[in-house]
């Protein structure tokens, strides 16, 4: 699979625009201290204040300036985000390609245990861990990354499958190649634009459950999380303030999460040659990779590697 | 591999699914510093607790016997039905879920009803006029939506059409001591389900729409379509005997998975909408730190979720005949 994802994602609209939105976060989380003369946890002598040229968004009912609290929320939703993307999907491609490469019961057994951490509600399972443990930022990010591998690695597992027939692989392996060489150098650069579709995926739901955890109130009080802002909120609903502490913080959350999950769907569009572009079918292949089904695995799998093989080929020739 | 041998591997995969859950639900409050008291019940708890108490629940879970003894003990509770004592609502934990049970099965199962009927109609017509206008705004509108946290959309619902409209009440699911009956009763509990469900069916719409829009989409190229096109089938019969007919297979597989999410999704917002339901429940018993109930909440959900999924399983080898002959 070759494609430039450079060159895919300039020419989508929706794609820039999530970057562009994702890039006005990313300067907001680096230069937070200066966009601001709070800090996040100080107490600013006020409590509930509206906006103002002294506070932008006003405090909220500890005294807090919001604008700040804010810009220190997209800190750690973003390396919540870019922490779980790289240990989950680094996890789910040496599970995968490991399983693919080595099969018999080594393949068997990661299945299995794929099979059942996928059938099992993951967010619910995180709520009763968190709730004993009231997990803080690197214990926070290896839960989630602990459980947002699996889906990736049945991914990647059933794309090594196929590539490793193919023969350039068996060239490699003539020459003396052992299997981490074949991992390195030929696999993994292969699969590089669905290591890249996974990533955004695993950093997509890494902010949402980052918040819904802060949200139910029960990650570590000391993180400064959109998602306890909302929580915190929630129970001033009677009062003005909702509209510059709710409101905003809500929005700057969809925000981030729009924007990876446009990002995402662009990806898996530049992936899927059955999905022309300009015909706006995004997203199918998508759904049907989440699935799992084993049924739809085979079904839908092996219509895949078909496409695939069908794909190269028609990109050569300069189809689509 | 036969179709037997993917049906007991499916069912294994749920049965240690589940055994890892009440493995987890056993561990992690003994996994905790301190008394295993203490830990299973919270630190609240046992100041609220007699001495009598402490030790028949001591007695009761053998907590000062070895690790095998009280997994025993566990097993046991669990096979009798015996969730543990909430000490919050001071009551057994299975008859404190019952309490809340129905209104989170009202809520998730007419949102499921209905995200399900209205998102496929609109994906059929959406697909079938693909590249329309109308085509593009759903897509466009629809994936929006879908991309927003739920308790986010919630949120929106409640600032827009609760507090600054003030058109639906703010929450609960009935106004209390209204003593109202029959049909004045319902309207009232409508009323109250309106803007949750709302919610929870916008959020989950996306999902199933997009689905069978982008199925319908592919099965439009299919030979049969214009075979039944060539032999004078009417438009509806086209779009939703054929063409419908088609995408049921991926939309119920789709379904199954989306139950997870809905019931999570149901958490978030009855929590937003203080509707009495598991959500709301589980939000208290977080807060007062009531371990046994948030326990006895997160097992069922899981459990339910578990069978969901074992059942979609079911139904999809009844849809798909080649699923049925095959091998």
């Amino acid at each position: 699979m070759h494609i430039d994802l450079g060159h895919e994602i300039r020419h989508d609209r929706m794609a820039l625009l999530g970057i562009l939105v994702l890039a006005a976060i990313l300067l907001m989380a680096i230069f937070a201290p200066l966009l601001s003369p709070y800090s996040p946890t100080e107490y600013t002598g006020r409590i509930f204040s509206s906006p103002s040229n002294d506070h932008l968004l006003g405090t909220d009912s500890m005294g807090q300036d919001i604008w700040t609290r804010l810009l220190f929320g997209a800190r750690t939703s973003l390396l919540v985000a870019a922490s779980v993307a790289l240990l989950a999907s680094s996890l789910s491609v040496l599970i995968g390609a490991s399983s693919a490469l080595v099969g018999g019961l080594y393949e068997r057994f990661w299945m299995r245990i794929v099979d059942v951490m996928i059938s099992l509600p993951t967010i619910i399972v995180m709520i009763l861990i968190a709730a004993y443990f009231r997990p803080n930022l690197p214990l926070l990010i290896l839960l989630i990354s602990a459980f947002s591998w699996p889906g990736g690695a049945r991914i990647v597992r059933s794309q090594v499958l196929t590539l490793k027939e193919r023969m350039h692989i068996y060239a490699a392996r003539t020459f003396g190649a052992d299997q981490r060489h074949i991992l390195k150098n030929h696999i993994v650069p292969d699969i590089s634009p669905i290591i890249a579709s996974m990533m955004i995926q695993d950093a997509r739901r890494a902010v949402f459950m980052e918040a819904g955890l802060a949200f139910l109130g029960v990650s570590d009080p000391l993180i400064i999380s959109w998602g306890k802002m909302m929580h915190q909120a929630l129970a001033f609903t009677y009062l003005d303030v909702w509209k510059w502490w709710l409101l905003p913080t809500g929005i700057l959350l969809s925000l981030t999460l729009v924007s990876l999950s446009f990002l995402g769907v662009s990806l898996e569009a530049a992936m899927d040659p059955r999905l022309c572009r300009h015909e706006h079918e995004h997203g199918h292949e998508h759904v049907h990779e989440n699935w799992n089904d084993d049924v739809n695995e085979r079904e839908y799998g092996n219509e895949r590697e078909e496409n695939e093989n069908g794909e190269v080929g028609s990109l050569e020739a300069g189809g689509c | 591999m036969s179709n037997e041998g993917r049906k007991r591997g499916g069912a294994l995969s749920y049965i240690i699914a589940l055994l890892a859950i009440f493995a987890l639900n056993f561990i992690l409050p003994r996994m905790m510093p301190g008394n295993p008291l203490q830990a299973i019940y919270g630190d609240e708890a046992l100041v609220a607790m007699t001495p009598q108490m402490e030790a028949h629940l001591t007695e009761l879970f053998a907590l000062d016997k070895s690790w095998s003894e009280q997994m025993v003990a566990y097993v046991l509770a669990l096979l009798q039905g015996n969730l543990g004592f909430s000490y919050y609502y001071k009551d057994e934990v299975s008859s404190v879920i019952m309490g809340a049970l129905p209104w989170t099965l009202l809520l998730v199962g007419l949102s499921l009803l209905i995200a399900t009927v209205v998102g496929v109609m609109l994906g059929i017509e959406s697909g079938y006029r693909r590249g329309e206008r109308i085509d593009r705004g759903l897509l466009a509108g629809l994936m929006l939506l879908g991309g927003l946290p739920d308790f986010f959309l919630g949120i929106v619902l409640l600032l827009i059409f609760g507090v600054s409209l003030n058109l639906f009440p703010l929450s609960g699911a009935l106004t209390p001591y209204s003593g109202l009956e029959g049909f004045p009763l319902v309207a009232d509990i409508a009323r109250h389900l309106a803007l949750p469900l709302a919610a929870l069916v916008l959020v989950d719409l996306g999902g199933i729409y997009l689905l069978t829009r982008n199925t319908v989409v592919t099965i439009l190229k299919e030979g049969f379509m214009l075979t039944a096109r060539a032999k004078g089938c009417s438009e509806f019969c086209l779009r939703y005997s054929h063409a419908g007919r088609n995408a049921l297979l991926p939309v119920t597989t789709a379904t199954g998975l989306r139950i997870p999410q809905l019931i999570t999704g149901a958490l978030f917002i009855e929590i937003i909408f203080s509707y009495p339901g598991l959500g709301l429940m589980l939000r208290t018993a977080l807060d007062a730190r009531d371990y046994p109930l948030i326990q006895g909440i997160l097992l069922l959900v899981t459990v339910t979720v578990l069978f969901a999924n074992l059942f979609v399983d079911q139904i999809y080898k009844r849809l798909d005949p080649r699923t049925r002959y095959a091998h």
